[in-house]
C-alpha cells in the first residue's frame, strides 16, 4: 500500500528568492503547502538599541539601513517624529522637497518589488527593464544628495541642501516618462497570460484577515480596505496634493501587483503637483546646535512604502532618546504568510513572498 | 484573444533586441560623480584645520580617530586623522560639522582592497602625500 | 539519386577508403565512426556557441551588452567558463546514492547525442535513415527522462527530487500531444523515415498544411527541452535548479552540455518537420538552409524564453492535457478529412 508522508522544505536564507535574508519553513504534502512557517533575525543589528546611545541628528543614518530601499521614507517618519518631539516647524519648500523625495523612492521601491516579482515568475527580463528604471531615480538621488540608496537626506527641521534646478529638471523629466514606462510594463507583464494565470486568485487575503493581522500599505488595499495614511493623516504635505488611493477587490496576488502599478502613476501625480507648486524659501527650520527635545513621548507614523512605518520615541530630556521603538509594516506583514501560502503550490509561495514585498532589513531591524 | 498578450511581449523585447543599450562601459567610460557625492576617502584641508574636534563628535558610528596637539601658541594642530572606512556610512555629518570646511570627499570610489589593514588610512598623510606630488 | 556537396564529398571518401582498405564490412565501420565523431563534435561545439548566443541573446533583449572581455567582442567566453567549470572541485554530497548520482549525468549525454544520427542535414546526408526514423526519434528523447529521476532521486535533496518528479510529470503530460500533433505529418507523407518527411516537403512545407501541429510541437518543443517558459524542472526561483542542484564542475556542465544540445535538437526538428529541412531556393547548397534554419529557430526559441514569465506546474499540466491534447486529436481528424478531400478532387 502506498504512503504518503508530509516534509519540511527549508527554503532560505540562502535562496535564490527569498529576498534576503529570511528563511521559510514550507511543510509540504507533494508540492502543495500545508504550511510555512517564517524564521527571521538573519539580519538584526539591533538598530533601535543602537540609537539610544546616540544623539537624535546621528540616529538619522541609522533609519536608512532599516528599509533600504525606501530609505527617504524612512528618514521622513524618523525626522517627523523628533519635530513632533520637540516642537519644530518645518518650512514649506522643505516639506515640498520632502514630499518629491519620499514618492520618488515609493516609485523606486515599487520598481523594485516588480523587478523580484517578475524575477521570481522567471522572468529574468522584467527585472533588468524595472531596474534600469528605478536606475534613473537613484541617479536623481545621487544629484540631490549624493547617495543613492542610503540617501540621509530628510533631516531634522528640513532636508540637508536645497534643491538644485537639475534636480528639478531631471524629476520633470523622469515624470514625463513615467507613463511609458508603465505601458512598457503592462505590455510586457500585465497583459501576458501566463503571468495573469500565475497571478489571479492565488494567495488570496480577504478584508477580514488583512484587518486582523494589522497589514498596511498596499498589501491591506489589495485586500479593499481603504486606509493610506498619506490620506488619513495628511502628515507633511500631503493634504495639499489631489490624489487617488488605488484600492483592490481580491485580495490576491494580481491586485496586490495592480495595486503598485497604479500607485506608481498616483505618486508621479503628487510630484508633479508638488513640482508645479514649489514654494520658495529656506530648507530647513532653526534646529540648535544640541537637540534636548523636552521630557515627553511620541508616536509618528508615515505610509512608507510597504505600510504603516511608526516611530515612537521617549525622551528623557537628554540629547539621547530614552526609548525608540519602529513599527516595521514589512515585520507585520510578513505574519499573513502562512495564510497566503496554505493550499498553494511551491511554485506559488515564491510569488506570496515577493507580493507580500517584505525587506528583510526591516523585518530584523 | 488568448495569447494576444504574449505577442505584445514578444514584440517589446523584439525592440530592445536591437533598441539602444544601457550598460556603460566601466572602466572605459566612466559615470561622472555629481557635486554632492559622498564618497572615497576624505581631503584634508591641513591649514584649514582648526583641531576643534566636531567631526569626530558628530560621528554616530566613532569612524574617526584623532590626535591633537596643543603647541605652546596654544594653537591646536592636528598629529593624526584616522579614517576607518570599515565604519563609516557616508552620512555626511562629519563634514558638514566642520566649521571651516577643512575636510571633502574626494570623491574616487575605487578603493576596494585585499587587505582589511587598506580600510583604515590616515587623511592626514594623504593629503600631505598628495601636496608633495603636486609641488 | 542524391545531389549535393556533403553527399558527394562523403561519396568521394567512401571511395578512398575503399580503394585503401577494400573490405566493405570495415570501410561501412569506419565511415559510421567518422560521421557519429562529426556528430558529436557538433554537439559539443553547438554548446559552445549557444551559451555565447544564449548570454549575447539575454543581454540584448535586456538592453545589455553582455559578455565582452574574453576575447574580441566577447567571444571566448565560453571557453573561459568551459576551462572554469573543469578547474572547479568536484564535490560529492554526502548521503547521495553513489552509482545513480555518479551515472545521471552521463547517461543524459547518451539520448541528446544518439537522436543526431536521424537528422537529415543535407539531401542522403544522414547517418541512420531507418524506416521508423521519427518513431525511434520520439522514443530515443523521451528517455531523457530517466537520467533526470535519477539525479533527482540520488541527489538526498529535497530540490532535487521534487525537480525530478516534475520531469516524470511533465513528460507525461506533453510527449502524448506531441506526438499526436506529429501524427499528421506522418499521415501525410505516410512514412515514419525523416528523409521521406523532409522529400514530401519539396513543394509546399508542412507549416502552411499543418499550422495547428505547428503551435503544438512548438509548444511541446519548449517542454522537453526545459526551455523557458517551461523550465519547471530547473524553475530556479522555486527548486534551485532541480535535479543538478547538487552537482558541481563537470558533471554539472554535462547537464549544460545535454540542455543545449536538446536546445539545437528541437531547432533541427522543427526545421525537419515543419520548415522543410535542407530545401530551399537553389543558390545556397541544402545543409546551409539547413543550418540557417535551425538557427532562425533556435533564435526563436531564446526569444520566447527570455520574454516569458515560467507556468507553474499544475497549470501548465492541465494545458497539455485539457488543451494541447484535444486540439492535436481534432487536428488528426482534420488532416484525415483534408487527405481524403484531396484523393477524391
Amino acid at each position: 500500500m502506498a504512503q504518503t508522508e508530509k516534509y519540511v522544505l527549508n527554503m532560505g536564507p540562502q535562496h535564490p528568492s527569498t529576498h534576503g535574508v529570511l528563511q521559510v519553513q514550507v511543510e509540504l504534502d507533494g508540492e502543495n503547502i500545508v504550511g510555512a512557517k517564517p524564521v527571521m533575525g538573519y539580519l538584526h543589528r539591533g538598530i533601535e538599541k543602537l540609537m539610544e546611545s546616540r544623539t537624535y541628528v546621528q540616529c538619522v543614518p541609522f533609519t536608512d539601513r532599516l528599509d533600504y530601499v525606501s530609505a527617504m521614507n524612512n528618514n521622513l517618519g524618523f525626522c517627523m517624529a523628533v519635530e513632533k518631539l520637540a516642537g519644530i516647524e518645518v518650512p514649506e519648500r522643505a516639506e515640498y522637497i520632502r514630499v518629491i523625495c519620499a514618492e520618488l523612492n515609493r516609485i523606486a521601491s515599487h520598481h523594485v518589488f516588480i523587478g523580484s516579482l517578475t524575477n521570481d515568475l522567471g522572468s529574468a527580463t522584467g527585472m533588468i527593464y524595472a531596474f534600469r528604471d528605478r536606475e534613473k531615480i537613484l541617479d536623481l538621488f545621487n544629484i540631490i544628495c549624493g547617495a543613492r540608496m542610503t540617501a540621509h537626506y530628510i533631516r531634522i527641521g528640513g532636508v540637508a541642501a536645497d534643491a538644485q534646478d537639475e534636480f528639478l529638471r531631471d524629476t520633470q523629466k523622469f515624470i514625463d516618462y513615467v507613463p511609458e514606462m508603465l505601458d512598457e510594463y503592462n505590455k510586457l507583464f500585465s497583459g501576458n497570460e501566463i503571468f495573469q494565470a500565475r497571478m489571479k486568485k492565488t494567495s488570496i487575503i480577504t478584508k477580514e484577515m488583512a484587518l486582523k493581522f494589522g497589514m498596511s500599505g498596499p498589501n491591506i488595499r489589495a485586500s479593499g480596505v481603504d486606509y493610506d495614511i498619506r490620506k488619513i493623516d495628511k502628515y507633511g504635505a500631503y493634504g495639499k496634493f489631489d490624489f487617488d488611493v488605488p484600492l483592490g477587490k481580491r485580495g490576491d496576488n494580481w491586485d496586490r501587483y495592480m495595486i503598485r502599478m497604479k500607485e506608481i502613476a498616483e505618486s508621479a501625480k503628487i510630484i508633479q503637483q508638488a513640482l508645479d507648486n514649489m514654494p520658495e524659501g529656506p530648507y530647513m527650520a532653526k534646529v540648535p546646535k544640541v537637540l534636548r527635545p523636552p521630557k515627553g513621548d511620541a508616536y509618528h507614523r508615515v505610509e512608507n512604502t510597504r505600510g504603516e512605518l511608526g516611530f515612537y520615541i521617549v525622551s528623557d530630556g537628554s540629547t539621547k532618546p530614552y526609548r525608540v521603538h519602529i513599527r516595521r509594516p514589512s515585520f507585520v506583514n510578513l505574519q499573513a504568510l502562512d495564510t497566503m501560502c496554505k493550499g498553494m503550490l511551491l511554485a506559488d509561495a515564491v510569488t506570496a513572498f515577493a507580493t507580500i514585498d517584505p525587506l528583510m532589513g526591516e523585518v530584523d531591524c | 484573444m488568448w495569447g494576444k498578450g504574449l505577442i505584445t511581449g514578444m514584440k517589446v523585447t523584439w525592440g530592445h533586441w536591437f533598441g539602444k543599450k544601457e550598460t556603460v562601459y566601466y572602466p572605459e567610460e566612466k559615470l561622472p560623480m555629481t557635486e554632492r557625492f559622498r564618497g572615497g576617502h576624505l581631503a584634508f584641508d591641513e591649514e584649514k584645520c582648526i583641531g576643534c574636534k566636531l567631526c569626530a563628535i558628530s560621528c554616530p558610528n566613532a569612524a574617526l580617530d584623532l590626535t591633537v596637539s596643543v603647541d605652546e601658541n596654544k594653537k591646536r594642530h592636528m598629529e593624526s586623522y584616522v579614517h576607518r572606512i570599515g565604519r563609516c556610512m557616508y552620512c555626511d555629518l562629519c563634514i558638514e560639522a566642520c566649521p571651516t570646511k577643512a575636510i571633502t570627499w574626494d570623491k574616487n570610489y575605487e578603493f576596494a582592497s585585499y587587505f582589511k589593514e587598506d580600510m583604515t588610512y590616515d587623511a592626514l598623510v594623504e593629503a600631505r602625500n598628495r601636496r608633495g606630488n603636486n609641488e | 539519386m542524391h545531389s549535393g556537396i556533403l553527399y558527394s564529398l562523403g561519396q568521394s571518401l567512401r571511395e578512398i577508403l575503399t580503394s585503401l582498405i577494400g573490405v566493405p564490412i570495415l570501410v561501412d565501420l569506419l565511415m559510421t565512426i567518422i560521421c557519429a565523431t562529426i556528430l558529436l563534435l557538433i554537439m559539443a561545439t553547438s554548446a559552445l556557441v549557444f551559451t555565447l548566443g544564449e548570454r549575447k541573446i539575454c543581454a540584448f533583449i535586456q538592453v545589455r551588452i553582455g559578455p565582452n572581455r574574453v576575447g574580441p567582442g566577447g567571444l571566448l567566453q565560453s571557453v573561459a567558463d568551459m576551462l572554469k567549470l573543469m578547474d572547479k572541485e568536484d564535490i560529492v554530497p554526502r548521503g547521495i546514492d553513489k552509482w545513480l548520482w555518479v551515472l545521471s549525468p552521463i547517461l543524459l549525454l547518451v539520448p541528446s547525442a544518439l537522436i543526431y544520427a536521424f537528422f537529415p542535414f543535407d539531401d542522403g546526408v544522414i547517418l541512420a535513415d531507418v524506416n521508423v526514423g521519427l518513431f525511434l526519434l520520439i522514443a530515443i528523447t523521451s528517455q531523457t527522462v530517466l537520467p533526470f529521476l535519477m539525479g533527482g532521486y540520488s541527489s538526498n535533496s529535497k530540490y532535487s527530487l521534487i525537480g525530478g518528479m516534475r520531469t516524470v510529470a511533465q513528460m507525461l503530460g506533453y510527449e502524448v500531444p506531441m506526438v499526436f500533433a506529429l501524427m499528421g505529418i506522418v499521415m501525410i507523407t505516410g512514412s515514419l523515415k525523416m528523409s521521406a518527411i523532409v522529400e514530401a516537403q519539396s513543394d509546399v512545407w508542412f507549416i502552411v498544411l499543418q499550422p495547428l501541429a505547428f503551435l503544438i510541437y512548438i509548444v511541446t518543443a519548449l517542454v522537453e527541452s526545459n526551455r523557458p517558459p517551461f523550465n519547471i524542472v530547473e524553475g530556479e526561483s522555486e527548486i534551485i535548479a532541480g535535479p543538478f542542484t547538487e552537482y558541481t564542475g563537470m558533471r554539472w556542465a554535462l547537464f549544460f552540455l545535454a540542455e543545449f544540445s536538446n536546445l539545437m535538437c528541437i531547432g533541427i526538428l522543427t526545421t525537419t518537420l515543419f520548415l522543410g529541412g535542407w530545401h530551399g531556393p537553389d543558390f545556397l547548397p541544402g545543409f546551409c538552409w539547413f543550418w540557417i534554419k535551425t538557427l532562425l529557430c533556435v533564435l526563436f526559441y531564446q526569444w520566447v524564453g527570455w520574454t516569458f514569465p515560467r507556468a507553474r506546474v499544475d497549470s501548465m499540466l492541465s494545458f497539455g492535457w485539457k488543451v494541447l491534447l484535444p486540439i492535436a486529436l481534432i487536428n488528426v481528424l482534420l488532416t484525415g478529412v483534408g487527405i481524403y478531400v484531396y484523393n477524391v478532387m
